[in-house]
This record gives C-alpha cells, structure tokens and sequence, in this order.
C-alpha cells in the first residue's frame, strides 16, 4: 500500500508541475528591460524559434528588445517597418514610436499573459527600457496557401474561389460579396489550449437575434482543448448527436456563405479550417448546389428534381429490390419476373447478401478513390468497374440485375451536392436493406416512417429542420422542388427566422418603353 | 397555462390531425359492414353520421372556448375541482389507451393477415413500436408536423380507386332507399365510429394558434373525412355487386387486386404497405392523447417516458393473448359506447352544466 500512495503522490506532482508553468502569469511587465527578458526566457524555455532582439533605438539613446516566433512573422514587416526606422531614423522633434513604426495597429499592453498570447499569435512585442509598457507590433505572417478552386463543391459557372486557411482572409472573401455595414461579426476564441478564433457573421438587421444568441452560447459553453476544424466545431454545437443528418452547413464556397447570410442565416468562419459553418439549416439546403442559381430556373428544377429522385432512390431502390425479390415477387408482372428470374439463375445466395456483397464493394472502392492520388485512383476504377463488376457476374456470384440496382444507387447517392449528406444517405441504405430483407415492404415503410419520425422532430439551431416540407409552409415551396425565377421570390425563407422577410425587391421592369 | 404557448400548430396541422385520426382501419371494412347493414344505400348513413359527428365536433369546441388556454382536464379541474380533474384523466387516458391499442393490434392483425402472413405479431408490433415511440414522446408540435406530411405523402392512394371505376355498374346504386330508411339509420351506428377521433380536438384546442379558427378546421377536417369516406364506398359500391361486398373482409383492399400497371401487379400489397402511414396518423396522436392524460394524472412534466412503458404494456399483452380479428371486433364493440358517450354525449351533458354555471356565476356577481 505504501507504494501506492508514494506512487500516487508522484503522479499528483507531476500532474502539478506542467499545470502551474501553464498558468499564464498575471503579473505587469517590469521597467528594466532585463528582467523582462529574463521574464521571456523564462516563459518560453525551449523555444528555439523565438527570435529577442537586443538594440538601441537611436532617437532616444535607450536599449530595447524586440521578441517574435521568427515563423509566424512577416520577416520584412519587421525588418523594413519596426528595425529599420527604429534602429537608424532619428528625427529633429521627438517623435514617438507610433509616427516611427510604419505599422497599422500598434498596442501598447502591460500584462504578460496578454504579451504572451501576442507572440504566440506572430505579433512582435517591443520593450524598451524605463518604460513600464509594451508594444505589440501587427506582424503576423505564416506560410499561407494561395486562394484555389472549390474541390467538393465545385461549380460550374459560380465563383472559382474557395476558402482558405486563414480566418482574417475568409472574412474578407465574405466581406466582398456583403458590403454593408449591417454585416456584424462576433469574434470569441475557443480552446483551452488551441485558442482558435471564431467569428460569427451575420446580418443585424436580418438574422434572428434568438438564434444567433442560441449559436453564442452554445460554442461558449464549450469546454475543450482545442477543435481542430470547423467539422469538429460543428459537431460539439449540433442539435441532436444521435441523428444521421448533417445539421449544419459546412461550405467551402464564399458565395454561397454570403448568399446564406443574405437570407438571415449565420455564418461561422473558424480560423485555420478551411470550411465555414451556416446555420440553421434546413433538409433542403443540403439539394441546394450554388450552380443552380447561375443556370436558368427551369433547368435549376430539373436537376432539383433529380436531387431529390435520386435521395429516395439510393436509401430504397436496393431495399426495394430487395423487398420485391425476396417477399413480393408478385407485384411484378411475370415477364419481368422471368427475366429478372434468368440472371437471378447461378446466384445461389439470397437477395440481401448479394446486394450487400455489392455495397460493401462499392463503398470500399469509393473510399479508396477518395484516399487515394488521382493516378492510382484510376486503377481502382478499372478494378472496380471491370474486375469486380463484370467477373463476379459471371462467376455466379451475383446477378446482373443487382449489379445495375446497385450502379444507379451509386450514382444516386454522387447526385446530392453535397459532402455530408450524400454520406448519411449512403449509410442509411444499409438499415433499410436489413429491415427490407426482414420484413419486405412492411419493414420499408416502417424504415421511411422511422426516418420521418426523425426528421419532423429534428432541429437546427432550435428551428425545424424539416421546413418546409414538415412544417409546411407553402410560401417557402418557392426554392424547394422547383426553383422559382429570382424575381418572383420576394421573401427570406421562414425557416431562416429572419426578422425581416421581406427582401429588398429588385422590381420588375415597368413594361412600356423597356421593351 | 404557458406550457401550452410554446407548442402552437396551424390551423392545417389542426385539420389534418383530426382529418388522420378518423380515417384509418375502419375504412378498410367500413363498406363491408355498411353493405350488411344498409345495402348499397350504406353511403346516405356516412352523410348522416358526418353531420352527427360535426355538431359534436362544434359543441366540443364551443366548450373548449369556455377555457380557451387548458385542455379538456384543465377545464374538468377549473369547473368540478382538482379530484374530478384526475378522475377525468384517468378516463380519457384509459379511453384513449385502449383505442389505441384495439387500432394498434387491428393494423398489425392486418399485415400480417395480408402481407406478412408467417410473421409473428409480436415481432410485428415490436417494429412498429419503433417509429411510434420516436414520434409520440416528442410534443404535440412534431406529431403535428408528422400527421400534416403523411397526408400529403399518401394523398395519391385514392386515385388508385378510380381505376376500379372502369368496370363500375352505377346501377348498383339505385334504387335510392330502395328498403327504406329503417336500415339506413340503423348503419349510422356504423358510421358514427368511422368518425370517431375527433375527440382529440379536446386536447388540441389549447395549441392550435388561430382559435376563433377551430370550428371552422374542424369542419374542413370531417368534410376532407366524409369525402374520403363517400369516394371508396362509392366506389366499392358501384364495383362489386351488392350480393358480393359481404363476402370479401376487407373490400377496400379487394377492390385494388384489378388495379394492374405494365411494371406492377397485385398493386393492394404496395397499397397496403403504405397504408401503414395513414393508419399511424390514427395511432400516434391517439397514443399521445393517452401519455398526455397520463402525464397529468401522475403531475408529470415530461410523458416519454409514459410512452416506453405503454409500448412495452401493448407488447405484454400481445405476446400472452393471441389475437384474432374476432377478439378485436369484439373489443371494440366494448369501446363503442365509450366513444359515443365520451365524444357525442359527454360534450352535450358538459356545455349545458358549463353554460348554466357561467350564468349563475355571472348573476351571483352581478
């Protein structure tokens, strides 16, 4: 027993010891510089890209210290706009280090643990001697990567820009489509460790004060290390955990997340991720692709249509084949039923393990391609498609019929736009493909009314999900199924809760003259 | 009062939640047994028993606009005190609790009896259990929202009764009255159940939002009932000969086996798959109606858990007691007189005592 305890006592300290130098030191900043660099030294052991300056600024003759991460600096802000004015310039008059320093923000700060977090955030701290306050230069400068194309929301004629790592640099893309001064941004910084940066970006004349506060508050109350992307954020501060649905809307695409805030949704931009976060969302944003909006509204329907057709078809054509062949082979009418019968022929398993033979396969191959680089991605392709496809045909291992029911719902589930939610469909198959083989078309219909059980209840942010289908709300039908032209939607969805519905109304043109 | 404010629903939610709870599994014998009763003429006692049912439905709502922000068992507790108010639960929960369960065992007698003849009922009902607990221990809100999407959903079923009309002989139909009215009233007692259900606007004045609306949803929601009613019955009617109805169980279901597409036969057994939707919306709000009285009999705030424990009672008793479509049928003629008190009397008796007690309030104020 003893060495349990001794054992216990050890690591009791050595839980102490990292948790007391963690704590960020309260305490001013000294008036001799040397303590304050002893102070530094002393807060960053093991720091070897931490860069301490020691000079003199020559307009007033007294030493200095100039700290920075030499990575996460700009090396010619530094250089060019702090050093060099500081180190060579002087002046007639005595000018103070604000005209000096070329840099648009200067603080001056006094506490160390605000220093701290400065040089961790690649801003310079300047100490001069005397003086018992700092100043933090705005040198920030990492290795950033350049604005690209979109990669899983690509379009086709919308905007070829998409989000960035850099949280400053994906406000500004929003920023460029909303030049309004209603475009309010909240900033909080979450993580006790990561301390990464949040800023909620709304409309304040539009989005609903109720749910942004609902948004605030939840990634308030967060209590974590760190997160370490928006996808990560998102799932902390989702409705319901439980639920195979994406609740929130994770873009790449600068358009799209302005046009959202445009409608009285909020936008999320977590710095360092590459996605921004929209709610509340509904079920249907998930159909809604950025390209729909800039072809023509008939053609924009159609493929709606196909969204939603094809939805319904990769959770239930498989089940239904399933269903059909395994409980109702009556419902179909005989000449089908022989020709189905005929491939069906050499297959000597049931129903349900050749489709999920198949499934299985083409769910490997698909995540395979994902992972893999494009060059060895086509090989999995002529593997997949040839080897896997056409032997196991001819094998007798399954059917051709089941191969073609398994294709379109492959197919099906690439038509939803987007990332998310073509997952959960893909996932939900295979609980309706079990209740499908169990029960036949009792165990679908209790599959769909399952998920519509789950769906009706389903929320966002605290506003149904299901809008406007269930609720119905029929003036929001306009951008459902059908895309309705521009012109004649004149009203913010309900589900966004907007406070003002009413958007502003380009009017149509007056007739007459505009001919 | 305010527990009711946050869970509002439309008028539409409204019409379309007691328009679902009348229309279920009786319609799916309901020709049968008005052909017993009344011939071919059994569609005159729908229309009489629609307008029996909507005068109660009215006077239900004009009671509850005596106590426009309570349910029924507020009102019973603000007029008889705290003791009747329990009393009153219990009732309702009871009634409810076995109207449901007598439709609930009758939808899975009917799977089975159709669809999934080698099932056993318990495991039927366990898989129905599944989504039925999913809605039902949420608020009224989301079965609501649940009952208004499936009309929707299920709407296009009645226009597979129009393809049995190719081979219609209208002349079934006539003569009208051809045996009097005597038969034709004694079929009411029939039809009266068919709308039974209504009962729940009890319980869901208090959430419905425009409440000088409530008469008229109601009045929507019955005529959509009666006229769903009057297609099928006509339908069959006009179909089979007026020898032959009886002898089929379910006509409303026989009647589909013509009904043929290039890519689809025997079209009753996607039909009728489907119609598990529509009976749900009898199913759900009536069990929600029980798990809400009984909630408020035991002063409990959250009724999911009630929901669990009816389930699992419902499957007790179906896996020591075979059921039988005779059983039901005769369970539900023990119901019947309840129904007729609870939704056609019981808001009669309660509007005249409320009315006279308001008066001589009003005058011993005065």
């Amino acid at each position: 027993m003893p060495f349990f305890r001794r054992y216990k006592k050890e690591k009791k300290n050595q839980l102490s010891i990292p948790k007391q130098q963690n704590m960020p030191s309260q305490n001013l900043i000294s008036s001799e510089i040397v303590e304050n660099i002893a102070e530094i030294q002393d807060i960053f052991s093991d720091t070897p890209d931490l860069v301490v300056k020691n000079f003199v600024i020559k307009q007033i003759n007294r030493p200095a210290t100039l700290v920075y991460l030499s990575g996460l600096t700009d090396k010619n802000a530094i250089n060019n706009d702090v050093l060099k004015p500081l180190l060579f310039e002087v002046d007639k008059e005595n000018a103070d280090l604000e005209v000096k320093v070329a840099l648009g923000q200067i603080k001056e700060t006094n506490t160390w643990k605000n220093i701290e977090d400065a040089i961790l955030q690649g801003n310079s701290v300047l100490f001069i001697d005397g003086r018992t306050v700092a100043y933090q230069f705005d040198t920030q400068g990492w290795p950033q990567r350049g604005i690209e194309d979109t990669s899983i929301e690509s379009s086709l004629r919308g905007a070829h820009e998409g989000f960035t790592e850099t949280g400053s640099s994906n406000i500004a893309l929003i920023r460029r489509h909303i030049p309004s001064r209603e475009l309010k941004i909240k900033e909080m910084t979450i993580g006790e460790r990561g301390k990464i940066k949040i800023s909620i970006m709304y409309l304040a004349d539009v989005a609903n004060p109720e749910v942004l506060q609902e948004l605030v508050n939840r990634i308030n109350k967060l209590k974590v290390d760190f997160i370490i992307n928006t996808a990560a954020l998102a799932e902390y501060i989702e409705d319901n955990p439980y639920s195979p649905f994406p609740q929130l809307f994770l873009t790449e695409r600068p358009d799209f997340a302005a046009s959202e805030i445009f409608q009285g949704r909020i936008a999320v931009v977590v710095d360092r991720s590459p996605n921004v976060l929209i709610g509340p969302v509904t079920f249907e944003t998930f159909f809604k692709s950025m390209d729909d909006y800039s072809v023509r509204w008939m053609a924009a329907s159609f493929l709606r249509f196909m969204r939603y057709f094809g939805f319904f078809a990769a959770i239930f054509l498989p089940a239904t084949y399933i269903a059909v062949i395994s409980f109702h082979f009556e419902i179909i009418p005989l000449k089908l039923l022989l020709s189905v019968g005929a491939s069906r022929e050499k297959v000597p398993f049931p129903p349900f393990i050749e489709a999920i033979i198949m499934e299985i396969t083409l769910e490997m191959l698909r995540e395979a391609g994902v992972r893999l680089p494009a060059k060895i991605g086509q090989t999995v392709g002529i593997v997949g498609g040839i080897v896997i496809g056409q032997a196991a045909v001819q094998a007798g291992i399954v059917s051709n019929i089941m191969v073609i029911v398994v294709a379109l719902t492959a197919i099906a589930s690439f038509i939803i736009p987007n990332y998310d939610m073509g997952s959960a469909i893909r996932m939900l198959r295979f609980p309706m493909m079990i209740a499908a083989s169990l029960f036949g078309f009792v165990g679908l219909t209790v599959g769909l009314m399952t998920l519509i059980a789950h769906f009706v209840a389903l929320e966002s942010l605290g506003t149904p999900y299901g809008s406007p289908i269930a609720p119905l709300r029929f003036t929001d039908w306009k951008d459902l199924f059908i895309r309705f032209p521009m012109w004649s939607t004149v009203k913010r969805p309900e589900s966004t809760r907007a406070i003002q519905r009413k958007k502003a109304n380009p009017k149509l043109p007056e007739g007459e003259e505009n001919w | 009062m305010v527990k009711h404010n946050k869970n509002q629903i439309t008028l539409m939610q409204y019409i379309f939640l007691i328009h679902g709870v009348q229309v279920g599994v009786g319609l799916l014998t309901l020709p049968r047994e008005l052909a017993e009763i009344a011939g071919t003429d059994g569609w005159i006692s729908i229309i009489i028993g629609y307008f029996l049912s909507t005068v109660a439905g009215l006077l239900i709502i004009q009671v509850m606009k005596k106590h426009p922000n309570g349910t029924i068992l507020d009102l019973i507790t603000h007029y008889f005190g705290k003791w009747v108010g329990k009393i009153a639960a219990l009732v309702f929960g009871l009634y409810f609790a076995f109207l449901a369960s007598i439709i609930f065992i009758r939808e899975c007698l009917f799977i089975q009896f159709w669809i999934l003849p080698q099932t056993d009922m318990f495991i039927l009902m366990l898989l129905l259990s599944i989504p039925t607990y999913l809605i039902v221990r949420n608020n009224i809100k989301v079965i609501a929202r649940y009952s208004q999407l499936v009309f929707f959903m299920t709407t296009w079923m009645i226009f597979f009764y129009f393809s049995p009309l190719k081979e219609a002989h209208w002349l079934h139909l006539l003569p009208v009255v051809k045996e009097g009215w005597i038969p034709i009233f004694t079929a009411v007692k029939v039809t009266i159940f068919s709308f039974i259900g209504f009962e729940i606007a009890f319980f869901l004045y208090p959430s419905l939002q425009k409440k000088q609306k409530a008469s008229a949803g109601f009045i929507i929601a019955n005529t959509l009932t009666l006229l769903i009613l009057l297609t099928i019955t006509i339908v069959i009617f006009a179909f089979f000969s007026p020898d032959e109805i009886t002898q089929f169980k379910e006509p409303t279901i026989s009647v589909l086996k013509i009904v043929e597409f290039k890519f689809l036969e025997r079209v009753e057994i996607v039909f009728l798959s489907f119609y598990i939707f529509v009976i749900s919306t009898t199913v759900l709000p009536l069990m929600y109606s029980t798990v809400f009285c009984l909630s408020q009999l035991f002063g409990a705030q959250n009724h999911s858990k009630f929901v669990g424990w009816y389930l699992l009672l419902n499957l007790v008793y179906i896996m020591f007691i075979t059921q039988t479509f005779d059983r039901n049928d005769q369970l539900s003629k023990l119901v019947q007189p309840i129904s007729l008190f609870l939704a056609y009397a019981f808001p009669i008796c309660l509007l005249i005592y409320v009315s006279i007690h308001d008066r001589i309030k009003g005058r011993a104020n005065l």
